[in-house]
């Protein structure tokens, strides 16, 4: 669970870790299917021990429902990454490598490769885009799928580059 | 996932188009293009079928030759149990009013004629009594949620809309499949999504559908997929079948854990 | 999306019932949204094919408009079935009493003269007659009264050519007698075809005297050509006995015939013609012969409108291909799309020929109308006869014609776009896929060494020859009508001038001015009409040619290079059309006026220098017009 989305979402009010849970449930929608709770407790854990991130023990509240909200540090470190432009960088380096390292040490087929991943993402891309029909049309969640699908779509087209040009290769040698 | 065929009635067919060793050649001796070269293609009932490729691949001429618009060079091709490359003239007009339902990139609908009367004209073509064909034309309508834009022209309906009409049209006269030749070619995102939606619904009611696309997206909502390149099959996809991919494994994707 | 009660999940229907009223609501549904869509191609369509049902229309109720008033006459004056002209009055008894003979009047006698009238001069038949009402043929006067001594009276076309009334005073043979009254009759065709029945007679009677003269018609020497100055008068026998001399002596009989049997009238003329033995012999008319002559003076009207309505359902045939052309590529379309939902191949073609040939159904209706108002401008069948012919009536056999030419004219003009259109591939039709322009090497080298507008215009009409073709046919046959009447206008001009014309003698000829006014009014709707095309072409070759025009000045070409470029498109087609007009025209001419004179060369020269310059201002408007477009929304208009 990246850190500053969860200082961030502290940055509201103090909450409860299921709390923070449940709204980042609404926020990604099926996305975050794959997140649980223990991930979230992790997460906090991790950012109490760097300080940016206190638990205040509600007093009226059982001890292990616990109320976590941020410190002045972790205030510093929300609003710095507001205005952070740094965009997260598609990997494609990896699969790239994949691919060469293959044709060189004649491993496997680079085109059979890009096949197989290319049916992948096809498959993914059908998954994502049945949740898009799923969800309300305008919800926060809608908006993060179609990002989603818009990458995944942006990717496609990049293998299919990466096909052709491996496939001439093959005709070439 | 909703993929059982419908049941065959009365021994049609549910083999709905048949095609072997299609071939499609224009010009001669130098000036030959082979815009397809040697396709074969079977689509059953119920099915969705994608093809895609860049442009020049040959795909939005396999689309023509299977709705009749074009006869193939060789080859034999059988759609909805009847063999296209033997028909006459009058016999595949017929059958494209019938059995074969065709939505264009540039929607083609009369300018002159309201959206009613578009979905209507296949219908009146037909051989309906003009109550029948109104009726079955505001079905429709209703169908694709254009009930209230009935009597606007289609200068006034928003590229969406209009090929949603089109799309009504198409089904006027109940075809057997509906061919669409890049539906949202000409759509803006937004319309694109709504026509996107309107043919998933189709489609999971039991409508056989070919569809010729550039986009990635409307390629995915079919059971297969099939690659096209130089007038060839290059791959063959099936999108159906097999367990549903956890949406979990975007949010490792995503960097979110 | 509605899913309870899904179209789709219906049970598919079992075979519809074939309803034609489906099919014919679909029919009329898309003729009436294109008429509506495109109101005003189909307004000139209409205008285009109407001028020439029009015509038509006029052509064919002149039919017979003379024959209704000259039966009337026939009834009026006691008509004669038969009239005999007699070299002596012996000859009378024979025929009087022959069988079949119910009645008769006469023998009268008939002498010629020369008439002088407030300085017009002409000549004269001059019937002696009693002042007492005959039993056959009893002129009816319409004005004064009849004859008393020193009191003529005279036929009232004649009367009218030379302008005289009840009262005046007419010189014949030099002595002055007053005009008594102004009749008419059933026994003689009117001035000036006075002589025409008898000479016709004559070339009737075999043994090879076709040329000879009977009488008093010889005396005032004649031609077959050119009976015309002649009129009648009649006075009483003893004045007329007068005014024979040595010089002028009486040299036929009329005797007036009445039989059993009118029917018998061309049987016993025939019998009773010819006396073996005799050199002298008598001249017999019928009735029928005389009735057609009169209706000579609405022949030659009828010899114009009838070349001209062809003229002009040419024309009509031009600017409707020219409509039509301009909207190819959306016809093609159409077709496209409706052959896509699964339109035949004939329900294809019926569609596209439909709306033409509704509006030409309805342009022949208002041609008709139109047609039957005017005429009776021209129906008056002339003042030898009394009553009006009325209103003159649209036979069935007119309105046939007159719709069938409208239909004719739609068809051929539609009939090579729809063939095209109905068998062009579905797929380039929607697509629009344009025919591209033949390049032709020959002409693009040749262009290379021509300043720019020259270039541009002979690329163009290079481009596209159907079009350059076309517009060239039209020119022709706008020329062709032109030369046409300019010539007639030449001929008739020229007859009034011949010393052996009527107007030697100061006097108006009724036919000659009835020809006239045809003419007017075949010349109002030929010009008319062929303005109409030319701004059809001119226009539909400018806007064909808006994409490379907006292309040149996006390349730097001046707004004015381009439109002089576009004109010279325009003559470059209109030019051979032109020339190939004069040469048709001269033959429509001669071929409709058997023996006219050709109008002088330089006025044929005139009409071609004329119509080029016609054609060249009519272009530069709309040239200048396009040229002032804004280059990117023409560019980005057509990329659509």
């Amino acid at each position: 669970m990246q850190q500053e989305v969860v200082l961030a979402m502290l940055a509201k009010e103090p909450s409860h870790g299921y709390e923070l849970r449940a709204r980042l449930g609404r926020a990604l929608g099926p996305v975050a299917e794959g997140i649980s709770e223990g991930q979230m407790y992790v997460t906090l854990t991790r950012l109490e021990k760097g300080g940016y991130v206190a638990r205040v023990d509600a007093p009226a509240e059982r001890s292990d429902r616990k109320v976590y909200c941020l410190t002045p540090a972790g205030q510093e470190r929300v609003t710095e990454w507001m205005s952070d432009v740094t965009w997260p960088r598609p990997d494609l380096t990896e699969f790239h490598m994949k691919l060469i390292a293959a044709a060189q040490s004649a491993l496997a087929d680079p085109v059979s490769i890009i096949d197989a991943q290319r049916r992948d993402l096809l498959r993914r891309l059908r998954e994502i885009g049945r949740a898009v029909m799923e969800e309300q049309k305008d919800s926060d969640a809608a908006l993060l799928l179609e990002g989603i699908v818009l990458r995944l779509q942006a990717d496609l087209r990049w293998l299919q580059a990466c096909e052709m040009a491996w496939t001439k290769r093959r005709t070439q040698q | 996932m909703n993929t059982s065929p419908r049941v065959a009635i009365n021994g049609s067919p549910t083999v709905l188009v048949h095609a072997k060793g299609l071939r499609k050649e224009y010009g001669s001796g130098e000036g030959l293009v082979r815009a397809l070269d040697t396709v074969d293609l079977d689509v059953n009932r119920g099915e969705a079928v994608a093809v895609m490729g860049p442009s020049g691949c040959g795909k939005s001429t396999l689309l023509h030759l299977i709705g009749g618009l074009d006869r193939p060079s060789a080859g034999q091709l059988s759609v909805a149990g009847q063999r296209v490359d033997q028909l006459s003239e009058r016999a595949l007009a017929h059958l494209r009013r019938d059995e074969i339902g065709f939505v264009f990139q540039a929607f083609h609908l009369m300018d002159e004629l309201t959206a009613q009367e578009n979905v209507e004209l296949p219908a009146l073509l037909a051989g309906c009594t003009p109550s029948e064909a109104r009726a079955r034309a505001t079905a429709l309508l209703e169908e694709v949620d254009l009930a209230d834009r009935s009597r606007h022209l289609p200068s006034m309906l928003s590229g969406g809309q209009r090929q949603c009409v089109a799309i009504a049209r198409a089904l006027a006269n109940d075809p057997e499949i509906v061919l669409a030749d890049e539906p949202t070619g000409n759509l803006d995102s937004a319309s694109a999504f709504d026509v996107l939606r309107l043919l998933e619904a189709l489609h999971a009611k039991g409508l056989t559908l070919v569809i010729v696309t550039h986009d990635e997206r409307i390629a995915t909502t079919a059971d297969r997929l099939i690659s096209m390149r130089d007038g060839a099959f290059v791959d063959e996809t099936w999108l159906t079948g097999g367990s549903r991919g956890r949406l979990d494994t975007f949010a490792d994707w995503e960097r979110l854990t | 999306m509605k899913s309870k009660q899904s179209v789709m999940n219906q049970p598919r229907q079992a075979r519809r019932a074939r309803s034609v009223r489906g099919r014919a609501l679909l029919l009329s549904r898309l003729v009436r949204r294109d008429i509506r869509h495109h109101l005003a191609q189909a307004i000139l369509l209409i205008v285009a094919i109407a001028v020439a049902t029009a015509t038509l229309t006029m052509a064919l109720a002149l039919n017979g408009v003379t024959s209704h008033p000259y039966l009337v006459t026939r009834a009026a004056t006691k008509g004669p079935d038969v009239v005999a002209y007699l070299t002596a009055a012996s000859q009378a008894e024979p025929l009087i009493h022959a069988s079949g003979v119910a009645a008769s009047s006469g023998p009268y006698p008939v002498a010629s003269a020369v008439l002088h009238f407030d300085g017009r001069t002409a000549g004269a038949l001059i019937e002696g007659r009693s002042e007492a009402s005959a039993g056959v043929d009893q002129p009816e006067v319409l004005s004064g009264s009849w004859l008393r001594p020193g009191g003529v009276v005279l036929e009232r076309t004649f009367a009218e050519a030379l302008g005289v009334g009840v009262g005046g005073r007419v010189i014949l043979n030099g002595r002055s007698f007053e005009v008594a009254g102004i009749a008419v009759t059933a026994a003689q065709p009117p001035y000036p075809n006075l002589c025409w029945a008898t000479a016709i007679v004559s070339l009737k009677i075999k043994g090879g005297f076709a040329q000879q003269f009977q009488g008093a018609c010889a005396n005032l020497n004649f031609s077959a050509e050119g009976p015309r100055s002649v009129g009648l008068v009649w006075m009483t026998e003893p004045d007329l006995l007068g005014l024979a001399s040595k010089a002028n002596p009486i040299l036929d009989y009329a005797l007036n015939i009445k039989l059993d049997d009118p029917d018998e009238a061309q049987a016993f003329a025939d019998t009773h013609t010819f006396v073996p033995g005799q050199s002298n012999y008598p001249v017999l008319s019928t009735w029928e012969g005389i009735a057609t002559a009169d209706a000579l003076l609405v022949s030659d009207e009828r010899g114009v409108l009838t070349p001209g309505s062809i003229l002009l359902a040419l024309l009509s045939i031009a600017s409707v291909a020219v409509l039509v052309g301009r909207r190819l590529s959306e016809y093609a379309r159409r077709v496209g799309l409706l052959k896509a939902v699964g339109g035949t191949p004939a329900l294809v073609a019926v569609t596209f020929l439909a709306e033409n040939l509704v509006l030409a159904i309805f342009a022949a209706g208002i041609g008709l109308v139109a047609g039957w108002l005017a005429a009776p401008l021209l129906t008056n069948p002339g003042a030898a006869l009394i009553g009006r012919a009325g209103a003159p009536s649209i036979s069935p056999s007119t309105i046939v014609g007159v719709v069938g030419l409208a239909i004719a004219v739609a068809l051929v003009a539609s009939l090579v776009p729809a063939v095209r259109a109905a068998r062009s591939s579905t797929v380039d039709a929607m697509n629009d896929v344009a025919r591209p322009p033949r390049r032709r090497g020959i002409l693009i080298r040749m262009s290379r060494k021509l300043p720019i507008p020259a270039l541009f215009g002979l690329r163009l009409a290079a481009r596209r020859p159907r079009r350059a073709v076309l517009s060239a046919a039209n020119v022709a046959v706008t020329v062709t009508g032109i030369v046409a009447v300019i010539a007639f206008h030449a001929d008739v001009n020229s007859k009034l001038s011949t010393a052996s014309g009527l107007a030697a003698g100061g006097l108006s000829d009724p036919v000659v001015n009835r020809d006239e006014q045809m003419l007017v009014v075949i010349t109002i709707m030929l010009v008319a009409l062929a303005v109409l095309n030319a701004l059809f072409t001119t226009w539909a070759s400018v806007l064909d040619a808006r994409r490379s025009s907006a292309l040149m000045r996006a390349l730097g070409a001046r707004a004015r290079q381009v439109s002089s470029g576009l004109v010279v498109a325009q003559a470059l087609s209109a030019l051979p059309g032109a020339i190939v007009g004069i040469p048709l025209g001269l033959g429509l001419f001669k071929a409709t006026v058997k023996s006219g004179s050709l109008p002088p060369p330089l006025w044929l020269i005139a009409t071609v220098i004329g119509t080029l310059v016609a054609m060249a201002a009519l272009t530069v408007v709309p040239a200048r017009i396009g040229s002032m477009q804004s280059i990117v929304e023409v560019l980005q208009s057509e990329a659509v």
